[in-house]
C-alpha cells in the first residue's frame, strides 16, 4: 500500500494546463468505447544495420499483446483497429533494444506520442507522431566472464599484503647494516617497545618450534644465536604491518 | 537526491544478485523448439527446383516460412490470439504471400524472402467468404475478396483497392465463391439454399455487372467443396440426394438449365451417407482451370474424371485412397499414388482411359495430381505415393515412393505436393503430409523422410518432469538399502559384491572411453535413445511428459529436447481439460513409474483416465476405474498402496469418492485416515468455496466412500467473481522457519500448507469502480486469514503462492500500468507450535505485510523457482509478451523493504524501497531465444540444491537451468583448473628449491 501513497501526489500534480490545451482532457482509457477504431503508425530504425537482417524477427506490441503490428519492408509499421485510449507501444526485437512510447488516442482520433513514465503517469514529454522508434543499440544479455590477469592478481589486497612485507624482509637487511651493534641495539629496543611482555607465549613461535624440531637436524647448530633473534624480530614487524593493513582495509 | 541514492544502491545490488547467462553457455544447458501449430494452408515456393521455402498459415494465427530441407523456421509472425487474428486464407504468388486475417478485416502481403510486410490494407468489416488471385492476359495482378455483401478487387503489387461493388440481394443470396479464368470477367457464385444458384459476372476492369442470372437448383445447399469450375468456365456441382453431377457453362448468355449427369451413368457409386467432395484445380490463376477433376465418393474412394466436349468421363478409379491433391510443374505429364506396400497398384483403371492428349491441355504446363492411397485396414506404416498423369490417368514410371507414416498418428489429413521437372525432363516431387495429430512429414523422392515436425507441441496444456530410472547397477546398490538386514556376514558379502559390480561398471566405462577416443569424433554417436536413458549424477536430466490440446502425449529428454516417445489418444474431444499426475515415481525400483492423465470433457464433465509409464509412454496394464458421473475434483494423496503408487481420489457431482487404485489395503487406510482427509470445491459461477471431509463408513462396507461438508464461503457473484484459486505446491520444501532480523531476533514465517489464495475480480469493469480482491483461506477450516483489495484494478491476474508469500500481478486501471503486489505472512517473533502445523489449532492470525511495485511491462505468466531443499533463494520467473523470460529475484518483492535504509535493514540485506521494478536484459534466462505466447512455466528441482530446471511452454518450448543463488555447490564451468594446478605446482617447486637453498645457506654458515 506504499505504492499508492507514493504515487498519489504525482497524480494530483496533473499537467492539466498542457493536457487541456491540447484537447486531451477527455481521455478515457480502456476498451469501453466500442465505436471507432484507429491506427497507430510509425517507423522503426536500427542505425547501421540492413533492414532484412533484423526485420523478420521484430514486431510491434501495443499494451502487451492486446494489439499486434508487423513491420513493412521499409521499416514502417501500422497497428490497426485500436480503440481510443492510452497505450504503450513497443517494437520488440530479440537483438535490438527500442524504447517504448506511450500513444494517446482521443475518441475523435487525435493522436499524440509521449515518453513512458510509469511513476508520473500524467507527465507529458512529447515525442514525434508518427512514431520514430530508433534503436538504442543491441541488447546485452550476457555477463562477462571474470577473466584472470596478472594485474588483477597483483592488485589484490591480500597479495599486496603478502608481497610488500616480503619485499621489506628481503630489502631492508640490505639497506640497514645489521652487523652494526649500535643499530641492532636500537632495533631491539624498538621491538621491545612494540611487544612489551616477553613472557606471553607466542602461538606462531610455538608452532614454528613444533614444526622445526624435525627439520632442525639438517639445519645443524646454525639456528640459534643472533640470526634467530633477528628472524623473530622481523617476523614481528611483519605481523605489525599486516595488522595495520587489515585495519586500513576494514576502515 | 534520496531517490538517486536508492537507484544507485539498486543498481549495484542488481549486479550482485543476478543469475545471468554467460556468452559461452549459449545452448549448453538450454534448448528451444519453435512451433507453428496446425497447418491450415501451405504453399511451396515453386519458383525453381532449388526453391526450399514453404509458406504456412496455421490455426494459431501464424504465418511462417519453413526451410523445406531441414524443417526449420526461416521466419514466423505471430498475430494476436482469437478471431481478430484468425487467418481466413493464404494465397501465394511469386514471392508474395497474401493473407486474409480477422474475418476479412486485414489483407496483408508478406515478402516471403525477407519475412516482412509488403503492404497491409484494412478492409471494411464483413463476413469473409472467399478470396482468389485474379489476372488478365496471363499475368496475375489482382486479389479479389468476396464478403457477404461486397466484392472488392485489390492490386497485388500495393494492395490498393481497384474497385468495390456491393452485391445485389445479399440478404437472401449467400455468395460463397468467386472465380476468374484470366478473362475480363469475374464470376461470383451465390446460393439460395434449396432454391437456386445466382451467378453474377463482373467486369474486372471497372467492377460493372456484366450479367446476372439465376438458375433453378432445388438441391443446392452450399458451394464450397460441392461445386467447382473446370475447363473453359463450366460450373460443376455434385449432389448426394439426387446422386448426380450438374453442369452449367458460365459464359453462355442465356439462362440455361443445369445439365444433370447421374452418377450411375458414369458407373460410379456413392458411399452411403457420404457427402461427395469435388476437387478441381486451376494451376495458374490467369488461365482457365483444368478439365480434369477429382470426385470423392467415400472416405477412401476417389475418382478422377474429365470433362471433354461437354461429356464427363471417368479416367481412373482410386480405391482405397484417402487423400488426393493436384500439383503443377513444368512441361511433362506425370503422376503418383500412395498405396499399401504389399499391393502393387491398388487403383484399378476405370471406364475409359483417355489415350489422346486432351485438346485443352495444349498449353505447356504439366498437371500432375497425386493420389495418396492409404489403406487403414491393412498396414498404415507402409504406404506408397505415386504420380499419375492428369490427362490420361496413367501411372508414371519410377515415381513410386514408399512412405512410412507413424501408425499411432491417426489418419493423414492433408497432402501438399510440390512437383518439379528434373534435368532429364521427368517429374520429381516432394510431399508434405499432415496427419490427424498435426504432425507434418516432409518426404523426398526415394522415400526418404527429410524431416517431420510435431506441431501438436505448439499447444502444450500441462506437463510434468519425471526422474529418469536408475541403471541396473545403480538399482542394485539402492536395493541393498531397501531390503531388510539378514545377518552381518550376508550384508558384508552383499556390500562387497555391489562394490565389485560398481568397479566392473567403472572399468567398462573407462574401456568405452578409451575405445571411443581412438575412433574419429564424427563416428562417436552420442544419441539419446530410450534404452540408454539413465539418471545422471545430479539428476539434471529428466523426462518431460507433455500433454497437448490435440490429445497427443510426448516424452521429451530434458537435456537434448529429443522426443523419445509419443502417444496419440484418438478419442479425445477437442475441448477437453487435462490434469497430469505422477502416481508413482521412479524411486520404487521393481515397480515401473506411473503417470495418470485425467481427461475431462468440458461440456459433459465426464472424465476418463489414461494410465501410462512416463519413461516409455506405454499404456499401463492397470485398469483405471470407470467414471460414470462428472468429476468435480481430483486429489492426489501422499498415501500409498503396497505397490507404492499414490492414491488418487476423484470426487463426482454427488460428492461420492472414487479411489484409484482401490485395493482393499488402500480402502482400509482411507477409512482410518478419513477424518484427516479434506478437500475443497470451487464453484465460480455461484461464488462458492466449500470444504469437505471424507466420512467414515458406518458399517464395515469399505467400498462406499462419502463426504461431508465442513465449511462454506460464499463470495457474492453479483459483485465479484472468482478467477483463480491457488494452493501451494506439494513438492515444495521450506528450509528456514524464519527470518533473522537486524536486531538478531527471529521473525517466524507462517507456513500453513493448507492455505489457499483466492483471487476475485469485480463484475463492474468501469475503471473507477473495478477492483481485485485476494482472500487467503485455510483449506481445512475455511477460516479467512487475510483479505486484501486493490481498488481501481483489474485482471488478468497472475499469481504465485509459495512458502509464506503470495505475489500477484494486476492492471492498475487508473495509472494504466501493471503492478506487482506481495503479501507475506509471519507468525511473529514466537512460534505457536514449532513441531507440527495444524490448521485446527492456530489461535492467532498471522501478521500480514504487503507492498506493491510498478512493473514496466505486462506479463504472460509467472512461476517461482523450486529447489530440492529450499535453501537457495527464490526467484520469480516471469514470461513477458516480448518473448523473454525474466528471472526476478524475490528479494525485490519483499514487503519489508524499507523506505529509508537503516543500519538494521542494511544488515538484513533489504533493498530500499523503489516504486518501479527493474527489468534488466541480463536477467533474461533465454537471452535472444525469445519464446512466443508463453502459457506456462514449469519448474522442477534437480539433485543439486543450487539448480532449478525450467521449462517454458506455449507456442515454443524452452528448457534451461537456473541458479538463483549462483552455483554454490558445484565448481563453476569456467573453473580455472590450469591456474589452480599451475599455482600448486609452482608453490611445490618453489618449496623444493628454497629448501635446497636454505640447506646450502645453513651449511655455509656452519662452515664459517
Amino acid at each position: 500500500m506504499r505504492l499508492r501513497r507514493t504515487v498519489a501526489p504525482w497524480w494530483c500534480f496533473l499537467h492539466s494546463v498542457f493536457a487541456l490545451a491540447l484537447g486531451f482532457g477527455d481521455m478515457e482509457p480502456g476498451p469501453q468505447t466500442s465505436g471507432e477504431r484507429f491506427r497507430i503508425e510509425g517507423r522503426a530504425l536500427v542505425h547501421g544495420v540492413r533492414l532484412q537482417d533484423w526485420i523478420s524477427t521484430a514486431h510491434v506490441l501495443v499494451e502487451g499483446e492486446e494489439h499486434v503490428g508487423f513491420l513493412k519492408t521499409d521499416g514502417s509499421f501500422a497497428v490497426n483497429d485500436v480503440p481510443p485510449g492510452s497505450y504503450v507501444v513497443e517494437v520488440v526485437s530479440p537483438t535490438y533494444r527500442f524504447e517504448p512510447v506511450r500513444v494517446d488516442i482521443t475518441s475523435k482520433g487525435k493522436m499524440r506520442a509521449r515518453m513512458v513514465n510509469y511513476i508520473k503517469t500524467s507527465e507529458v514529454v512529447r515525442l514525434a507522431y508518427p512514431l520514430q522508434m530508433k534503436s538504442t543499440g543491441p541488447h546485452s544479455y550476457f555477463l562477462k566472464r571474470e577473466t584472470w590477469g596478472w594485474t588483477d592478481f597483483l592488485m589484490n589486497p591480500m597479495v599486496m599484503m603478502m608481497v610488500l612485507p616480503l619485499l621489506i624482509i628481503v630489502l631492508l637487511p640490505k639497506v640497514v647494516n645489521t652487523n652494526d651493534p649500535e643499530m641492532r641495539r636500537e632495533m631491539e629496543q624498538s621491538m621491545n617497545m612494540l611487544n612489551p611482555n616477553h613472557e606471553l607465549p607466542d602461538v606462531s613461535e610455538f608452532m614454528t618450534k613444533l614444526f622445526s624440531k624435525s627439520s632442525g637436524k639438517s639445519g645443524g647448530g646454525g639456528k640459534g644465536g643472533k640470526s634467530g633473534a633477528v628472524k623473530r624480530s622481523w617476523k614481528r614487524t611483519l605481523r605489525g604491518f599486516s595488522q595495520q593493513d587489515f585495519d586500513q582495509t576494514l576502515a | 537526491m534520496a531517490n538517486l541514492t536508492t537507484c544507485l544502491t539498486l543498481f549495484f545490488l542488481c549486479y550482485g544478485l543476478c543469475s545471468a547467462v554467460y556468452e559461452d553457455q549459449v545452448g549448453k544447458f538450454d534448448w528451444r523448439q519453435q512451433y507453428v501449430g496446425k497447418v491450415l494452408f501451405a504453399h511451396f515456393d515453386s519458383h525453381s527446383q532449388a526453391a526450399k521455402k514453404l509458406i504456412l498459415a496455421t490455426d494459431k494465427n501464424i504465418v511462417a516460412s519453413l526451410n523445406s530441407r531441414t524443417g526449420e523456421l526461416f521466419w514466423r509472425h505471430v498475430d494476436k490470439v482469437g478471431p481478430e487474428g484468425h487467418i481466413d486464407t493464404l494465397l501465394f504468388h511469386g514471392q508474395d504471400a497474401v493473407v486474409m486475417a480477422g474475418n476479412g478485416r486485414l489483407l496483408r502481403s508478406w515478402e516471403s524472402n525477407i519475412g516482412a510486410l509488403n503492404w497491409e490494407m484494412v478492409l471494411d468489416t464483413g463476413s469473409f467468404q472467399a478470396a482468389i488471385l485474379a489476372g488478365t492476359q496471363d499475368s496475375v495482378k489482382f486479389v479479389a475478396v468476396l464478403k457477404k455483401a461486397v466484392l472488392s478487387l485489390h492490386y497485388l503489387s500495393n494492395g490498393h483497392q481497384k474497385w468495390v461493388e456491393t452485391l445485389p440481394d445479399s440478404d437472401t443470396v449467400q455468395y460463397q465463391a468467386v472465380y476468374s479464368s484470366g478473362g475480363s470477367q469475374l464470376f461470383v457464385l451465390g446460393v439460395v439454399p434449396y432454391s437456386h444458384l445466382s451467378i453474377i459476372a463482373f467486369n474486372i476492369e471497372d467492377g460493372e455487372i456484366m450479367s446476372q442470372r439465376s438458375v433453378a437448383a432445388p438441391w443446392v445447399s452450399k458451394v464450397q467443396a460441392r461445386c467447382g469450375v473446370v475447363d473453359q468456365g463450366v460450373l460443376l456441382c455434385v449432389d448426394a440426394t439426387t446422386l448426380s453431377l450438374y453442369m452449367l457453362p458460365l459464359n453462355s448468355e442465356e439462362p440455361a438449365e443445369l445439365q444433370q449427369v447421374p452418377l450411375q451413368s458414369l458407373d460410379l457409386e456413392l458411399a452411403s451417407g457420404y457427402q461427395p467432395v469435388l476437387l478441381t484445380t486451376q494451376p495458374n490463376p490467369a488461365r482457365p482451370p483444368l478439365a480434369q477433376f477429382f470426385l470423392q465418393l467415400g472416405p477412401d474412394h476417389h475418382v478422377l474424371l474429365q470433362l471433354s466436349d461437354g461429356l464427363i468421363s471417368p479416367l481412373r478409379d482410386f480405391q482405397p485412397a484417402f487423400l488426393v491433391s493436384f500439383a503443377t510443374a513444368g512441361e511433362k505429364t506425370v503422376a503418383a499414388v500412395l498405396s499399401p506396400k504389399n499391393e502393387t497398384v491398388s487403383a484399378k483403371a476405370g471406364g475409359v482411359v483417355a489415350e489422346t492428349v486432351h485438346p485443352f491441355l495444349h498449353f505447356f504446363l504439366m498437371h500432375c495430381f497425386i493420389v495418396l492411397l492409404l489403406d487403414h485396414a491393412y498396414d498404415l506404416q507402409a504406404s506408397s505415393v505415386s504420380l499419375y498423369s492428369a490427362d490420361s490417368g496413367r501411372r508414371l514410371l519410377d515415381t513410386t515412393v514408399t512412405v512410412h507414416l507413424d501408425p499411432n498418428g491417426g489418419k493423414p489429413e492433408k497432402l501438399y505436393v510440390h512437383a518439379f521437372l528434373k534435368k532429364d525432363d521427368s517429374v520429381g516431387y516432394r510431399l508434405l503430409v499432415q496427419m490427424e495429430d498435426h504432425t507434418l512429414t516432409f518426404l523426398q523422392q526415394p522415400g526418404r523422410v527429410v524431416w517431420s515436425r510435431e506441431e501438436a507441441l505448439a499447444d502444450v496444456v500441462t506437463m510434468e518432469m519425471v526422474d529418469l530410472p536408475l541403471t541396473g547397477t545403480q538399482a542394485e546398490l539402492e536395493g541393498e538399502f531397501g531390503k531388510k538386514a539378514d545377518g552381518l556376514a550376508a550384508m558384508v558379502l552383499k556390500r562387497l559384491s555391489s562394490q565389485l559390480i560398481l568397479l566392473q561398471a567403472w572399468i567398462a566405462h573407462l574401456w568405452k572411453l578409451f575405445y571411443d577416443a581412438r575412433k574419429p569424433r564424427s563416428l562417436v554417436k552420442n544419441e539419446v535413445t530410450i534404452e540408454t536413458l539413465a539418471r545422471d549424477e545430479f539428476n539434471l536430466q529428466k523426462m518431460i511428459v507433455m500433454v497437448t490440446a490435440s490429445g497427443k502425449l510426448f516424452g521429451i529428454d530434458s537435456k537434448s529436447g529429443t522426443v523419445l516417445w509419443k502417444h496419440y489418444l484418438h478419442d479425445v474431444q477437442p475441448n477437453s481439460v487435462f490434469k497430469l499426475m505422477v502416481q508413482r515415481t521412479t524411486a520404487h525400483f521393481p515397480h515401473p513409474p506411473q503417470c495418470t492423465l485425467l481427461i475431462k470433457d468440458k461440456e459433459t464433465g465426464l472424465a476418463t483416465l489414461h494410465v501410462f509409464n512416463p519413461i516409455f509412454g506405454k499404456k499401463s496394464h492397470v485398469t483405471p476405474p470407470a467414471l460414470s458421473r462428472p468429476v468435480l475434483q481430483s486429489l492426489l494423496l501422499p498415501l500409498m498402496d503396497q505397490d507404492y503408487s499414490k492414491v488418487l481420489l476423484l470426487i463426482d457431482d454427488e460428492y461420492k469418492v472414487t479411489a484409484f487404485p482401490s485395493t482393499k489395503h488402500v480402502l482400509q487406510q482411507l477409512q482410518e485416515m478419513a477424518s484427516s482427509i479434506f478437500f475443497f470445491l470451487v464453484d465460480s459461477s455461484q461464488g462458492r468455496l466449500s470444504g469437505f471431509r471424507l466420512r467414515k463408513a458406518r458399517e464395515l462396507s469399505l467400498t462406499d466412500l462419502s463426504t461431508e461438508l465442513i465449511w462454506e464461503v460464499v463470495i457474492p457473484p453479483e459483485v465479484q467473481k472468482i478467477v483463480a484459486v491457488k494452493g501451494k505446491r506439494a513438492s515444495e520444501h521450506v528450509h528456514s522457519q524464519g527470518r533473522v532480523m537486524g536486531d538478531r531476533s527471529v521473525l517466524y514465517k507462517y507456513l500453513n500448507p493448507n492455505l489457499l489464495a483466492v483471487v476475485t475480480e469485480s463484475v463492474d469493469t468501469h475503471q473507477e469502480r473495478s477492483f481485485v480482491g485476494v482472500f487467503l483461506i485455510d483449506g481445512i477450516t475455511g477460516r479467512i486469514i487475510h483479505e486484501a483489495v486493490q481498488r481501481k484494478a483489474r485482471g488478468p491476474i497472475h499469481l504465485v503462492h509459495s512458502e509464506n508469500w503470495v505475489v500477484y500481478e494486476y492492471w492498475n486501471a487508473k495509472s494504466r500500468r501493471n503492478e506487482f503486489s506481495v503479501l507475506e505472512l509471519f507468525e511473529g517473533t514466537e512460534l505457536y507450535n514449532s513441531t507440527v502445523f495444524s490448521s485446527l489449532d492456530r489461535p492467532h492470525l498471522p501478521q500480514v505485510l504487503q507492498q506493491s511495485y510498478i512493473f514496466p511491462s505486462s506479463i504472460s505468466t509467472m512461476e517461482a523457482t523450486l529447489t530440492e531443499k529450499g535453501i537457495t533463494s527464490r526467484h520469480l520467473l516471469v514470461g513477458l509478451p516480448s518473448g523473454a523470460i525474466l528471472s526476478l529475484p524475490k528479494m525485490f518483492l519483499d514487503p519489508r523493504r524499507p523506505e529509508v535504509a537503516s543500519e538494521q535493514s542494511r544488515e538484513e540485506n533489504l533493498i530500499p524501497y523503489a516504486p518501479e521494478m527493474p527489468i534488466r536484459t541480463e536477467w533474461f534466462i533465454n537471452y535472444n531465444q525469445s519464446v512466443s505466447r508463453v502459457k506456462g512455466i514449469y519448474t522442477a528441482p534437480s539433485g543439486l540444491e543450487s539448480t532449478c530446471l525450467v521449462v517454458a511452454y506455449g507456442l515454443d518450448i524452452f528448457q534451461t537451468r537456473v541458479y538463483p543463488s549462483k552455483q554454490f555447490d558445484v565448481l563453476k564451468d569456467d573453473y580455472d583448473y590450469v591456474l589452480i594446478s599451475s599455482v600448486l605446482f609452482g608453490l611445490f617447486f618453489a618449496t623444493m628449491i628454497s629448501k635446497r637453498l636454505a640447506q646450502v645457506k645453513l651449511l655455509n654458515r656452519a662452515w664459517r
